[in-house]
């Protein structure tokens, strides 16, 4: 009797492991199934974020080229279609991750969002024409339930380097693709020769049309030369095509104090054009103290075969001052994609300014969105799109908010 | 033996515990997804050929420096840890228009493992034009018909809110002139009246016989003056103080020349419009819209009459029906795809014309109906071409302003079938397959 009880405590006891071994075998299975089917939600919601953002142009669909409120977000170029991102649209993102990124202008009283890092890579935007992060996920019908994040960043990394032991001017021009050199790319360039004048500085620009041509070596390098002083100021850029990919890159050497330039702001759109403000960069940076430069601005459009045409634009040359509310005022077109150059002379010093009105006339990467650290899941999704005939990278991250 | 027993119990509940698990293979939480393989490639191949890079590419030389820049330009656009092979296709029809895909050329960088995904392009060469010519209207019967598009300055429309007649002349233009030899546009009542008096005539043509005339005003159709009060073919354009004898004479003469007359909207030839000569207060059509005269629906009956070959009578009486909405049936669709003219499938009808007018009369509309008829209303017609045995024919296209020119159109080509030469995309050495198929190596 006692043998027979003493079985079958063994065998339930045994039996009860069994059961305990598979609920929590099977338990594990479970959560890793329930978090794989949540991952492939994030993950189909980054493809359909991606669609979205790429392959619509929003509402209005020309919003980049105005300051009108937004009703649908999309990026999507709406004269060129598939994929190709308006120019415009992107410089209407608030990229600015916090307010401390913001630049504040006195002679205005307004924040600017500076897509770029530096001052000097892009033309300011007012913050309240700028697009922001929760705008965007309201409009894309994610608020409050999926972060999102896009990145815009040129497929070609295009590098210019001033060769110093040179007499005359030497630029060093290298190509890179996905980490490799381009060899055989071809090269169209325009250098901005700024040159001091009375009042005001020239440019004169080298060559004047069509660019000069040049090709990368089995390095993906090129060296360039142009019959000036190396010491001389001036703006370069170099447009790079190869097989179908196109990227830009640029140089700018300035003779005057780092301190000392241009500053390039919106200042709203008015019947076709984009009105500009042009103020000096004390303001921003020592504001109180009194600095005055001469300038000479210039706007070129972008042609589809990357050639400059210079467009004539108000208020072209004078002088500005860092006296808060002081700055001069002009107007480019704002439907052109195109680049404004500005040269000025400070205290007999020269330097310029070389902004694009189109993210894509100066290879300006942005990224717009959320901050996904922190997240367990983080889906991401690439494509290749063109902005104004560039070759970017897109890449959209997406995550789950909440429990 | 008991433990024997319990043993088989544990190696059994064992056994089924590892059999289930083994089979219970679930993938790991993190591989919900990789780069969408296929969408990257697309967008590849698309920005590419943006500037027609791909596409010159393709159609060259395999050994041509090109395919090199090719190669560098989708290694530097793809991320290093995706792999590639780009391939062509050439396409070829045989007699039977079966096309086969023949590989051409294709370009890699290395072997791929399971993960891979493809997308694909279809491009033609730069050195090819695709053309598009249409057969001129009467050229396979040896027929000179020329197209008159009333566009007559000094008339006003109705039932065409929000163009003008003008306005719809020049689409129009645009729209048909490709299918006949000539087009003339009436620019005025006066010309009207030349036309009426058949002398108005292109270079080239001895008469005005078999044209196809299209009246862009809607419900109102020019009136030169010669036909009103006072002028000197009063009798044929007004009579019993009424311009419906003006329609009767159109009816007439469209039978005597064998025209087709086109209504492009609404309830045909119901009200008539000069400018210059009705500029009494009064000379409104009742919306407020001056310089015609209203006619009512004694105006399709004459015209009807007068195609018929009877003698003007003033006779009142509607012979439409409001159907609502109507679709495209498929002789239309047809058509559509064929002529490439592609208004809303869906339109509104309310000046369908009753079926009984094709016996009354003498028309029959044979496979030039447009819509399907309301089951509600089997016995009224949208819009045809009714053709009188006797020669002539008045298109009447009988649905709800705005008006659509494009239905007009269309109903016209149905009725004379026009071919339409194309260049086949299919053709051999014209076109090419792309295909883009991208592997990821290496973890997610």
């Amino acid at each position: 009797m006692a043998g027979a009880t003493i079985d079958h405590m063994i065998s339930l006891t045994i039996l009860i492991a069994a059961l305990l071994v598979a609920m929590t075998t099977y338990n594990g299975m479970f959560a890793t199934a329930v978090d794989y089917d949540r991952n492939r939600q994030v993950a189909n919601k980054a493809v359909d974020l991606m669609n979205t953002i790429c392959l619509s142009s929003g509402n209005p669909t020309d919003w980049g080229e105005t300051d009108a409120s937004l009703l649908g977000f999309g990026l999507q170029d709406p004269e060129a279609g598939g994929y190709a991102l308006s120019p415009y649209s992107i410089m209407r993102l608030n990229t600015a991750f916090n307010d401390s990124q913001l630049v504040y202008y006195g002679g205005t009283d307004t924040y600017y969002n500076n897509i770029s890092t530096n001052y000097g890579d892009a033309i300011l935007t007012p913050i309240g024409d700028c697009v922001n992060y929760t705008t965007a996920a309201e409009l894309l019908g994610i608020n409050g339930t999926y972060g999102f994040n896009v990145d815009v960043t040129p497929t070609l990394d295009v590098t210019v380097k001033q060769n110093s032991t040179a007499p005359n001017l030497k630029l060093n021009v290298t190509v890179y693709g996905s980490g490799m050199p381009l060899s055989g790319a071809a090269l169209n360039y325009y250098l901005f020769h700024v040159e001091s004048g009375t009042p005001c500085p020239s440019i004169t620009r080298y060559p004047t049309n069509p660019p000069g041509v040049a090709h990368t070596n089995s390095s993906g390098s090129v060296d360039i030369e142009f019959p000036i002083d190396a010491d001389s100021a001036y703006s370069f850029v170099v447009y790079v095509s190869l097989g179908g990919v196109n990227g830009v890159g640029y140089h700018i050497s300035n003779s005057v104090d780092d301190n000392t330039f241009i500053v390039p702001l919106i200042d709203g759109y008015e019947h076709g054009k984009l009105n500009l403000i042009l103020a000096h960069s004390g303001e921003f940076l020592h504001p109180g103290e009194e600095a005055t430069a001469n300038y000479n601005a210039s706007f070129y459009t972008l042609t589809s075969d990357f050639q400059l045409q210079q467009c004539v634009i108000p208020n072209s040359a004078g002088l500005v001052n860092s006296t808060a509310g002081s700055y001069i005022t002009t107007q480019i077109p704002a439907s052109e994609t195109g680049l404004l150059v500005i040269s000025y002379m400070a205290n007999g010093e020269l330097g310029s300014v070389i902004v694009p009105w189109g993210v894509g006339a100066l290879g300006v990467s942005a990224s717009f969105g959320g901050d996904p650290t922190g997240y367990d899941f983080v889906a991401t999704e690439l494509r290749q799109v063109n902005i104004n005939d560039i070759s970017y990278h897109v890449k959209v991250s997406a995550w789950k908010l909440g429990s | 033996m008991r433990t024997v027993e319990v043993l088989f119990v544990i190696i059994i509940l064992l056994g089924a515990f590892i059999i289930t698990t083994q089979f219970a293979v679930l993938p790991s939480p993190s591989q919900a997804f990789g780069t969408n393989l296929r969408e990257l490639s697309q967008s590849t191949l698309e920005t590419l050929d943006a500037q027609g890079t791909l596409s010159e590419t393709i159609f060259k030389n395999p050994l041509a420096p090109a395919w090199g820049d090719l190669q560098k330009a989708i290694s530097a656009s793809l991320p290093p840890n995706v792999v590639y092979n780009l391939s062509v296709y050439d396409l070829s029809a045989n007699s039977q228009g079966v096309v086969t895909y023949q590989l051409n050329h294709s370009i890699s960088d290395a072997g791929f493992g399971a993960d891979s995904d493809a997308a694909s392009l279809m491009l033609t060469s730069p050195n090819v034009t695709f053309t598009q010519d249409p057969q001129k209207v009467g050229e396979s019967t040896e027929q000179n018909i020329t197209l008159y598009i009333l566009n007559c300055s000094d008339a006003n429309g109705w039932w065409i809110t929000g163009y003008t007649g003008q306005s719809l002349a020049s689409d129009l233009y645009d729209l048909l002139s490709p299918y006949f030899t000539n087009t003339m546009l009436v620019s005025s009542t006066s010309d009207l009246g030349l036309l009426l008096d058949g002398t108005l005539l292109p270079a080239g043509v001895e008469s005005v016989n078999d044209a196809v005339v299209v009246n862009t005003f809607g419900e109102a159709v020019p009136i030169p003056d010669d036909y009103c009060v006072g002028g000197s073919k009063q009798n044929e354009g007004y009579e019993g103080g009424s311009y419906a004898k003006f329609c009767h004479t159109l009816g007439s003469l469209t039978r005597q020349y064998n025209w087709t007359w086109v209504s492009i909207v609404g309830y045909p030839v119901h009200y008539v419009s000069n400018t210059e000569e009705f500029t009494g207060p009064n000379d409104q059509n009742g919306y407020g819209i001056h310089g015609m005269k209203n006619v009512g629906p004694a105006g399709l009956t004459a015209f009807l009459r007068g195609l018929n070959g009877e003698d003007y009578s003033n006779i009142d009486g509607y012979l439409h029906e409001s159907v609502g909405d109507v679709t495209f049936n498929a002789n239309a669709r047809k058509s559509l795809n064929y002529y490439g003219i592609y208004p809303y499938t869906t339109q509104t009808s309310t000046r369908a014309l009753q079926d009984s007018i094709l016996t009354r009369y003498n028309l029959n509309v044979n496979d030039t109906e447009l819509f399907n008829r309301p089951p509600l209303y089997p016995t009224y017609i949208p819009a045809a071409t009714y053709s009188h045995d006797g020669g002539g024919a008045l298109t009447a296209i009988g649905l709800a302003r705005i008006p659509d020119i494009r239905v007009a159109a269309l109903a016209l080509l149905m009725y004379y079938q026009p071919t339409v030469y194309r260049s086949e995309f299919g053709a051999s050495g014209t076109s090419r397959l792309v295909t883009l198929q991208l592997g990821q190596q290496g973890g997610t």
